[in-house]
């Protein structure tokens, strides 16, 4: 009996070898892509989980709340919170560490690069559990001057030779000192949001000038973790962080009385685990995952073996109209309903075995593609018997799912009406589901199609948005301020102004798309409220503004020939002395000021602190000689800020450089000119352009991955819409016959055909357009600049005819091949 | 009406080749009634198909108005049969899913007819065939007898000069079998040239002229004797 079925099931396989080849290719697809999916998905889950400590340790965020402004959003906390932390909970946490990144020079004979290295409490060494090579771990991390270094690293410094000994120049602010290696670890895993290529320890001492690196309670440079003791709730910790920001940190009496710290200063926590996949602002290691995306994928995984399905069960109904035959002299001959349900269910997930072998050469042959694509290492484990079951269950599963209702409507064909009429069996019920499948698997196409199109379309409206300033032709020099480099800006001005090409350069403290957040409250002098205001401060030169092409709204640029022009220096200054200085301002800032128009604005004043201690401080007054458009100089990803734009030759980090020609062979000039003056700080540099675009590169791998999918989901149901199309065409052969007797043409024949298969798949596109539309507003939400709404409009009808040209295509083959064949074969038996 | 003239069709498979007509010389005038008859194979359906020009002869010529339509391009073909020429199968051959007035309004959907005139010529047939009051229904609500009016009606629905008709009696019952052949007799006394394929002597005696064909060859061709 069995082997009868087999034998029936591997004949019907051969016999109909497009349906076969159309159903396993399609299925194979979708597994393929639900694989792929799932691995990624997994991947994300298992961020972090690995840590010995993982499920008792905790990361500190600070998010600062100034009224009138977006809440700037950090994962970080500041220098002192660490030991505020471990004082304020001492019967809660364990231990505290905090890890800030910085770039120091190192250097090592002749090799010289700059790295980014973390400075780290030496509780590091007991808190995570590296995977160390050679070396002790609490040794390096127990002085200022030993370095742990991860294998890679270690790799580059030191080739294969033992790195245990040797010595390693670091250089950052002033400090310029030797580092013994005393620990190597193995790199982490990529599926930890903890990046630590090296790390030193932290010797406050070492910061002294640098005050807010780990001493300020108004700046966070510092992620901060701690592990709760055994048995503690993360709840007694959450629950009084606010008890802990009022009880640590005083709030400038200028701001207001009756002010607590906490209305400022929010404090949230994370368990390290659910770091990856919940966002919660500024500030990461390296870029983290959220569990929207994810759910975003497991939902397209879903979709496209749903549409796979469909497929499936599309095909396998219509044959089995084919197969009623078969069926009714079966059951003349004494077979049960059961036995063929067991029958064709048995087909059915025969196909689906089939499909998901070769699904799984799918997914090796597109494993390392994908995996290159999301950034990480993905496997397949196909001994993780896990993997396997779930797996052969799914495909159990698809196989019952597509072959359950085939097998209930043939099964309970009535023998004698089936063999007597030997008319189609066919029942309106399938025609009319085959259409509901139809309609459902393009409905799914087209939405993937608008989604697609819609991240794209925001892509380029915001790379390609106006930033405010002219982008293009335009490159930053970094590190310009880094000790060995600040003391030859001005040389290095002259000469790279010297070069051919340059036709203008500028000095600023920021670089386009950095999302720097540096801010500064000043207070309006002469008016009467006495409230300091928020404003961010850039830092530029005199030819920041012709540099950047930005063009003034009212008065004037800082000129050279004003000794009185920009940010007057507290040198020399007396305590509480009101100094004299210039401003410009942008836009939003006058809003925020009140100062009216930018005409209305010239003139006016701000006043804030430019030195001296706390009760002694020296204020400047600013003139604004100014005022400039707002533009995206910040982020384009972020709201616009108010902003002062101040003359200032502190912090002059970035060297912008305006060129025209050949941009490779100006680089390697500017290098010459920067190797020529400058040995101990690395040439580091970027285009404008570039920055800003890489700003979007999340969005840039979700486009790639939409588009792969939408791809695979267009695909898959075109497959279907084939098969679909040949079947009912051999089906309504008599009908087309007919019709070319009486006058038919071929045109007519294949119209008649296009138009039966364009009405579901209009039909998908009147539902799939409000789902999309709804779904893409609210990813749209998330950029506060965005592309008008309107547009989703034409995008809906470009997928949609995008869709149906598609259809078209599948189906057009076919039908044109039908209408051409001659009537008397179709018209002679019937 | 049309002339054949040494006309042979070979039908070639993979292996065999079969002589379906062979060198058959045929006349047929306008307002003619002929019937053919023969034994099952002979080769009358692959004839009526030449004729009807939905099959194209492998040698000899086919004058069909005194024009030579042997070498005629499909499309050509085409475009004289769906003015000039109905059909009437023995299986009826109707759309399951069209109704009886679509059915018939289909025979001159490809003739650029405006809705209203095609309403109201599908109506005047059907009153005369008498079939009007199963306008709406479906080709599987009618008996044999009903399902071959619709197709006689579809055949005249656009004035054709010629019915072709394969065996239209063949699936009927002898009462329902002379109601079809009484409507052909009356169309042919309203001038419309009819060739019939028929086993049935009784219904070839509606004829005039009865062409028998054995073989692919023409063997007698009996003239009635005019009434
Ligand atoms: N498409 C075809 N291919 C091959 N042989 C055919 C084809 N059509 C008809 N024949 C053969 O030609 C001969 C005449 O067929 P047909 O005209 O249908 O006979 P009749 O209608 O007289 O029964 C038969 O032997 C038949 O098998
Ligand atoms: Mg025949």
């Amino acid at each position: 009996m069995f082997q009868n079925y087999l034998s029936v099931a591997f004949r019907n396989l051969i016999k109909n070898k497009l349906y076969s080849a159309i159903n396993i290719i399609g299925l194979a697809v979708g597994l393929m892509s639900c694989v792929l999916i799932m691995l990624f998905v997994r991947d994300e889950f298992s961020y972090d989980k690995f840590w010995k400590n993982a499920d008792s340790i905790y990361r500190l965020h600070t998010t600062f709340a100034v009224p009138g402004r977006e809440p700037f959003v950090t994962v970080v906390a500041q220098g002192p919170a660490k030991e505020a932390l471990q004082r304020f909970f001492p019967n809660e946490i364990e231990a505290t560490t905090r890890m800030n990144g910085m770039s120091p020079v190192v250097r090592r004979d002749d090799k010289t690069f700059q790295e980014t290295i973390y400075w780290t409490d030496p509780e590091t060494a007991d808190m995570f559990d590296f995977d160390l090579i050679a070396g002790d771990m609490h040794q390096a991390l127990a002085d200022n001057s030993s370095i742990a270094l991860s294998e890679s690293m270690a790799e580059k410094y030191f080739g294969t030779d033992n790195a245990i000994g040797e010595v390693l120049t670091l250089t950052f602010y002033s400090i310029t000192r030797d580092y013994r290696v005393a620990a190597v670890y193995r790199d982490l895993p990529h599926n930890t949001v903890i990046d630590l290529p090296a790390m030193v320890r932290i010797d406050e001492k070492d910061f002294e000038e640098q005050s807010w690196e780990f001493a300020q309670w108004f700046s966070v440079n510092s992620v901060l973790f701690y592990e709760l003791k055994p048995g503690v709730n993360i709840d007694l910790v959450r629950n009084r962080l606010d008890d802990f920001a009022n009880a640590n940190i005083e709030i400038p009496s200028q701001l207001g009385r009756d002010i607590k710290a906490s209305d400022f200063i929010k404090y949230s926590t994370l368990a390290l685990p659910e770091i990856q996949l919940h966002p919660a602002g500024g500030g990461e290691m390296k870029p983290t995952g959220d569990i929207k995306k994810v759910q975003i994928f497991i939902a397209i995984a879903g979709l496209i073996l749903l549409i796979a399905c469909i497929n499936f069960m599309n095909l396998a109904t219509a044959k089995s109209i084919q197969r009623a035959r078969e069926v009714a002299l079966r059951k003349v001959l004494g077979a049960r309903r059961s036995q063929l349900i067991v029958q064709f269910l048995g087909e059915s997930v025969l196909l689906a075995l089939i499909g998901l072998v070769l699904g799984l050469v799918l997914v090796e042959a597109t494993l390392p593609a994908f995996s290159e694509m999301l950034g990480k290492e993905l496997a397949f484990n196909y001994a993780d018997g896990m993997t396997g079951l779930i797996l052969l269950g799914l495909v159990i599963a698809v196989g019952v799912m597509g072959g359950i209702y085939p097998a209930l409507v043939l099964s309970g064909f009535l023998p004698a009406r089936v063999l007597k009429a030997n008319k189609s069996a066919e029942t309106g019920g399938s025609a009319i589901l085959r259409n509901v499948l139809v309609v459902t698997q393009f409905t799914i196409s087209i939405a993937l199609i608008i989604g697609t199109a819609v991240v794209y379309g925001q892509m380029f409206y915001a790379t390609s948005m106006d930033p405010g300033f002219n982008k293009d032709n335009l490159l930053v020099v970094r590190g310009t301020s880094r000790s060995g480099a600040s003391d030859k800006q001005e040389a290095l001005r002259e000469e790279i102004l010297r070069l051919p090409g340059v036709t203008s350069v500028a000095y600023s403290g920021d670089r386009p798309a950095s999302g720097n957040e540096n801010n500064t409250s000043v207070t309006v002098p002469g008016s009467e409220n006495t409230e300091s205001v928020l404003l961010g401060v850039q830092t530029v030169d005199y030819d920041f503004f012709s540099t950047y092409q930005i063009q003034f709204l009212a008065g004037r640029n800082y000129n050279r020939d004003f000794a009185t022009d920009g940010r007057p220096s507290a040198e020399g200054a007396k305590p509480g002395e009101i100094l004299n200085g210039t401003i410009i301002l942008n836009e939003s800032a006058l809003g925020r000021l009140g100062f009216g128009t930018p005409q209305e604005a010239l003139g006016k004043a701000v006043r804030l602190g430019v030195g001296g201690e706390p009760g002694a401080r020296i204020q400047a007054d600013l003139q604004v000689i100014g005022v400039v458009p707002d533009t995206h100089f910040q982020s384009l990803r972020r709201m616009v800020r108010p902003e002062m734009y101040m003359m200032d030759t502190d912090n002059h980090n970035n060297l912008s450089v305006r060129f025209s020609g050949d941009p490779a062979r100006l680089v390697s000039a500017i290098e010459g000119v920067w190797k020529s003056m400058i040995t101990n700080v690395p040439f580091s540099y970027e285009f404008v352009d570039e920055a800003m675009a890489e700003e979007f590169t999340q969005e840039q791998a979700l486009a790639k991955l939409l588009t792969g999918f939408s791809v695979l989901a267009v695909a898959i149901a075109c497959l279907g819409l084939y098969g679909l199309a040949s079947y009912t065409a051999a089906r309504r052969t008599k009908e087309i016959g007919i019709r070319k007797v009486l006058g038919a043409s071929v045109l007519d024949i294949v119209r008649l055909l296009i138009w039966q298969f364009s009405k579901p798949v209009l039909l998908a596109n009147i539902i799939a357009w409000p789902i999309a539309v709804w779904g893409m507003m609210s990813w749209l939400e998330t950029f506060p600049y965005r592309l008008d709404t309107w547009v989703l409009g034409p995008l809906c009808i470009g997928a949609g005819v995008v869709a149906l040209l598609i259809a078209w295509v599948t189906v057009g083959g076919n039908a044109a091949k039908v209408a051409r064949s001659n009537p008397i074969k179709a018209l002679r038996y019937e | 009406m049309l002339k054949l003239h040494n006309l042979s069709k070979v039908y070639r498979t993979d292996e065999v080749e079969t002589v379906a007509l062979n060198s058959v010389n045929v006349e047929i005038e306008t307002g003619e009634f002929v019937a053919i008859m023969g034994p099952s194979g002979c080769g009358k359906s692959t004839l009526l198909n030449i004729i009807g020009m939905l099959d194209s002869p492998s040698s000899g010529n086919y004058f069909f108005m005194d024009e030579d339509v042997a070498g005629y391009s499909e499309a050509k073909l085409g475009n004289i049969r769906k003015q000039h020429i109905g059909f009437i199968f023995q299986s009826f051959n109707l759309i399951d899913e069209l109704t009886v007035a679509e059915n018939i309004e289909l025979a001159l959907l490809y003739h650029n007819i405006p809705a209203s005139e095609r309403r109201d010529r599908v109506a005047r047939v059907m009153d005369k065939v008498g079939i009007a009051h199963r306008a709406k229904h479906m080709p599987s609500q009618l008996s044999g007898g009903q399902q071959q009016r619709v197709a006689v009606a579809r055949a005249v629905v656009g004035d054709q000069a010629m019915i072709l008709a394969d065996e239209p009696t063949g699936n009927l019952d002898s009462a329902h079998g002379q109601e079809v052949m009484e409507m052909l007799q009356a169309l042919n006394e309203e001038g419309t040239t009819i060739v019939m394929v028929t086993h049935s002597p009784a219904h070839a005696d509606y004829a005039r002229r009865t062409i028998n064909l054995f073989d692919g060859h023409v063997v007698t061709e009996n003239l009635r004797a005019a009434v």
